[in-house]
């Protein structure tokens, strides 16, 4: 009796639930809850009579994600392994389904969803992209084994998710999921290869790109004959540089913005008493929430979400660093990349640090199948971390 | 499962993207404390501009008192109705209302009412009972704001002085426009936190800046003599069916003025009620000219030719200048001839032999212009500029005219002697009345004023005013001669209708014949003041057009006794 005890015990200890990053990951979504609330109210009402329209919608996915989540980790990740090669070429033909009229969901002139019927969600192919892309590029890495050295390998690891980043550029016009799938993907084949140089070379590359584009940008707004329509992501990048240039028009989401992040100063308005939520501020509530959470909740705010981020991120590290398999560390490392990347770009658009493109910020942001999806990337995360060995740590 | 190795450099490349992860956050930690510290007082300034309206609260305009305190222009309470637009939940019901209530066209409050604006004014200065009714309605988006209207208890007393105030609390003629500064005060604001439609946000409150209400204006006229004075003025404008009649009462020493009589007047409480008998269907040009007319202050705006009055500034010169003494004899033939021209004096017999005190008393023209003669254009023109005859008098008044008069260069003999009697050459009635009164004060050149203090709300004394004075106009001997000779006019000479039983009076008439002579024009006038040896008060009264009787001695002199015959003992003159 005892000894079977004591066995279930051992038995029980030598797998290991990664309960930090549960938590982490809940106080987010408890966190954005409240903040979804407090952005979105006053809108609500006016638009939907329900103060509390957005939460609930949002607390809805949520719950959904939850389930799925619970559901991915206790099944073993390599479960997904066959199914790899179908994400890919699914999430590639789902794409250009927003096309279709009665099926495509417009907003802000741009058809990026999908309607689900008969469940009122609808779907971000984006979204699901970035989800296959991981288990797809995790299955390759591990496919190609070593040959991920040479050239071939890692160029065709390069090749690999292009299709489907240049289908979410050219048919959703969504520049910024564009950059993250591309991103997570040089994320992975960075980690897969042992190589640093061809990385560092990409990325001095990238950096001159950008810098290129920036004095192109500026130089053509400036020479750009009164009334003559600029690139608007030339304009995006002139206002960027200086927004009270154009305080009514491109420039006027970014400098609601800073307004909400200036007024709140280091101790913030306290929690509900944001001023620019009340219609100043376009899409307080998604894409901008950080800077309500700076209006109300001032630098600590903001700095204890930064902490929280950098959290799970260290959780995820960990994890991958200990993960039985390449398989399993590589999955972790895409997740990994795409919360960092998302978290990243999104407070430095929300800053102003660098040229205003919709991203959502992982976890606050309103935003159904966003969330959804990323519990959907934690529950794999959680999988990856049950199949970790303690005797090995 | 990893191999060793291989986990190795795979560990190093997951540990370099988190720390360049946290770099990146540790960078963006720094530009948040850069946003949150340094640019947090520029954003936050912007963003508190960007979500309050203002309204602004009318400050109390300053009263005005006279000199005993009896106040002469007050505030009421009136109400402005305004529109919010963003606030109108039932645009329809509220232009209804608002035109029934207010009586205004439908269209105007629609277009008001429809117009996409953060706040519109739909009438200023309703009556506070209206005002209270309006609010009770209880339409959204429609703003009931209390302030204040500009009040006059005594309708049309000193009209023309005073002056009135426009829908925006600014003077428009008158003392209100002259302190107008003082009397404005600061208006306050009423700021409320609104969301980006417009919509107050009712738990953020409001934040009030409070109006400064305007000071006080004391001035030196005195209610009861100005009343008397415009009575005296009315009743000779109705019986000599005059075009209007001016007195002036004003202390001699000092400048201040006790009263400035225009009559017709006009009531201050409907400035924009055009006379009755004006005809209708006039272009809005034609009935602000009209309008303009009636609120002329005559003593002050007009010029006229003062005729035998300004014989006193003729007599002064030349026993300033010593070309006659009290001695002096005149022979009066009944005219005079200047170089080619002869002069009638207006006693076609001639006055004969006589003193100067007695040229003076009979108003001897030809005696006048010898005087004149004997200064020569050079020296009379000297004694007008020092005389002060070409400024202005700085009266707070506005719109004061100046002097039309000969240049210099253009005057002969001729002109010098019709401008000895008083005539070719234009002043106004409170240019004449100074310089006398800078004549036999001992010859100190006063600035006549109505300005005497401002008082703050609590009653404490903000700013006195000091008004110029120059002196030595005239040595103390010719002043005193001056007296003595203009007591002689009224006690035995033609100014004897001036007369005040128990009182030491001196002064002067003048008939003078308007322009284009032949006209049958004329405008009568006394300049009296008194005690003769001491003045302590001065008037005139310019009877403008006066029908049958023309002469200032029988039209002016009486109304100028009269008002003394009331004021001297009211004033404490023995």
């Amino acid at each position: 009796m005892r000894a079977k005890t004591r066995r279930k015990k051992k038995e029980q200890s030598e797998y290991f639930f990664d309960y930090s990053l549960l938590f982490i990951v809940l106080f987010l979504l408890g966190f954005g809850l409240v903040m979804i609330y407090s952005a979105s109210s006053y809108e609500a009402f006016q638009t939907y009579e329900d103060t509390t329209y957005y939460m609930k919608k949002q607390l809805t996915a949520i719950v959904i994600g939850m389930v799925l989540m619970i559901l991915v980790a206790n099944i073993p990740y390599h479960f997904w392994e066959r199914f790899a090669l179908l994400g890919y070429l699914v999430s590639m033909a789902l794409i250009p389904l927003v096309k279709i009229p009665g099926l495509g969901v417009e907003s802000h002139g741009a058809y990026r969803w999908i309607k689900i019927p008969g469940l009122g969600l609808n779907l971000q192919p984006a979204e699901v992209a970035k989800l296959c892309l991981i288990l797809f590029l995790a299955v390759m890495v591990c496919k190609i084994g070593k040959n991920v050295r040479t050239m071939k390998g890692f160029l065709l690891m390069i090749l690999l998710p292009l299709p489907v980043v240049a289908e979410v550029y050219l048919i959703t016009r969504n520049l910024s999921s564009a950059i993250i799938i591309m991103g997570i993907s040089v994320l992975m084949v960075f980690v897969a290869s042992p190589d640093y140089k061809k990385f560092v070379i990409m990325g001095i590359l990238v950096a001159i790109a950008a810098v290129l584009v920036v004095v192109l940008a500026v130089s053509s707004t400036q020479n750009a004959a009164e009334g003559e329509e600029v690139n608007f992501r030339f304009g995006r990048i002139a206002t960027w540089l200086d927004p009270e240039s154009d305080a009514t028009g491109t420039g006027f989401q970014t400098l609601q913005g800073l307004y909400a992040i200036g007024s709140g100063g280091v101790w913030g308005k306290g929690l509900g008493q944001s001023m620019q939520k009340l219609n100043f501020l376009p899409e307080a509530q998604n894409d901008m929430i950080f800077s309500i959470i700076c209006e109300e909740l001032g630098l600590f705010g903001a700095v204890a979400v930064l902490i929280m981020f950098v959290m799970l991120l260290w959780r995820m590290m960990v994890i991958a660093n200990n993960a039985p398999d390449l398989f399993g560390a590589m999955l972790v490392v895409g997740v990994m990349g795409h919360i960092a990347i998302q978290a990243i770009l999104n407070i430095a658009v929300v800053t102003n640090s660098i040229p205003n493109t919709g991203i959502s910020l992982p976890f606050i942001s309103y935003g159904g199948s966003s969330v959804m999806f990323l519990l959907i990337e934690i529950g794999l995360v959680l999988s990856v971390a049950r199949r970790i060995q303690l005797k090995e740590l | 499962m990893l191999t060793d190795n291989n986990k190795i450099f795979h560990r190093k490349k997951i540990l370099t993207i988190f720390l360049v992860c946290t770099g990146i956050f540790l960078a963006l930690f720094v530009r948040l404390v850069y946003l949150c510290i340094w640019e947090a007082e520029h954003y936050a300034a912007q963003a508190t501009q960007l979500h309050e309206r203002e309204r602004s609260i009318k400050a109390a305009r300053g009263r005005i008192l006279d000199r005993n305190g009896t106040v002469l222009a007050d505030n009421r309470t009136v109400c402005t109705i305004s529109v919010i637009h963003n606030q109108l939940e039932d645009p329809e019901e509220v232009i209804a209302v608002l035109s029934r209530e207010l009586e205004l066209s439908e269209d105007y409050v629609r277009k008001r009412v429809e117009k996409y604006s953060s706040m519109e004014r739909i009438k200023s200065n309703v009556d506070k009972e209206l005002g209270d009714k309006i609010r009770e309605y209880d339409l959204a988006g429609v703003k009931v704001d209390e302030d204040y209207k500009r009040y006059y208890p005594y309708d049309e007393l000193a009209s023309k002085v005073l002056g009135f105030t426009g829908g925006d609390n600014q003077g428009i003629i008158g003392l209100e426009v002259i302190y107008d500064e003082y009397l404005q005060g600061e208006p306050g604001q009423i700021l409320t936190v609104t969301d980006a439609r417009g919509i107050e946000v009712e738990a953020a409150g409001e934040r009030r800046l409070e109006p400064v209400s305007g000071l006080d204006l004391c001035i030196s006229l005195d209610r009861n003599i100005q009343a008397y004075a415009t009575q005296l003025a009315e009743q000779a404008l109705a019986t000599k069916e005059a075009d209007s009649v001016s007195i002036l009462v004003m202390n001699p020493q000092n400048g201040e003025i006790y009263a400035c009589v225009n009559v017709p007047e006009f009531d201050l409480n409907n400035p924009f009620e055009l006379p009755e008998g004006t005809p209708e269907n006039l272009s809005e040009e034609e009935q602000q000219n009209i309008l303009n007319g009636l609120w002329r202050n005559g003593c002050i705006n007009d010029t006229y030719e003062p005729g035998s009055t300004f014989k006193i500034i003729t007599a002064a010169a030349g026993l300033e200048a010593g070309v006659v003494t009290l001695e002096s004899n005149f022979s009066c033939p009944g005219f005079i001839m200047v170089d080619d021209r002869r002069i009638h004096c207006h006693k076609r017999a001639g006055h004969g032999s006589q003193d100067f005190t007695h040229t003076m008393m009979n108003s001897c023209n030809p005696a006048l212009i010898t005087v004149g003669l004997r200064l020569g254009v050079d020296g009379y023109y000297n004694y007008f500029e020092k005389f002060g005859l070409k400024k202005m008098t700085g009266v707070d008044l506005p719109g004061e005219a100046g002097t039309i008069m000969h240049k210099k260069e253009d005057m002969g003999n001729v002109e010098l002697a019709t401008v000895a009697f008083g005539q070719s050459f234009q002043i106004t009635p409170i240019q004449l009345l100074t310089t006398v009164s800078s004549i036999i004060n001992g010859g100190r050149r006063i600035t006549p004023h109505l300005g005497v203090q401002t008082v703050d709300a609590q009653g404490n004394v903000a700013e006195r005013f000091t008004y110029p004075v120059s002196t030595d106009i005239v040595s103390q001997e010719t002043s005193s001669k001056m007296r003595g000779i203009l007591e002689m006019v009224v006690q035995e000479g033609s100014g004897a209708n001036g007369k005040v039983e128990g009182f030491r009076i001196g002064g002067k008439t003048a008939t003078s014949q308007t322009l284009p002579r032949g006209s049958g024009r004329y405008i009568a006038s006394f300049i009296g003041f008194a005690p003769a040896d001491d003045p302590q008060v001065i008037a005139i009264a310019i009877v403008n057009n006066p029908q049958g009787v023309y002469y200032g001695s029988q039209v002016a002199a009486p109304i100028v006794r009269q008002l003394y015959e009331n004021i001297l003992p009211y004033l404490g003159i023995q």
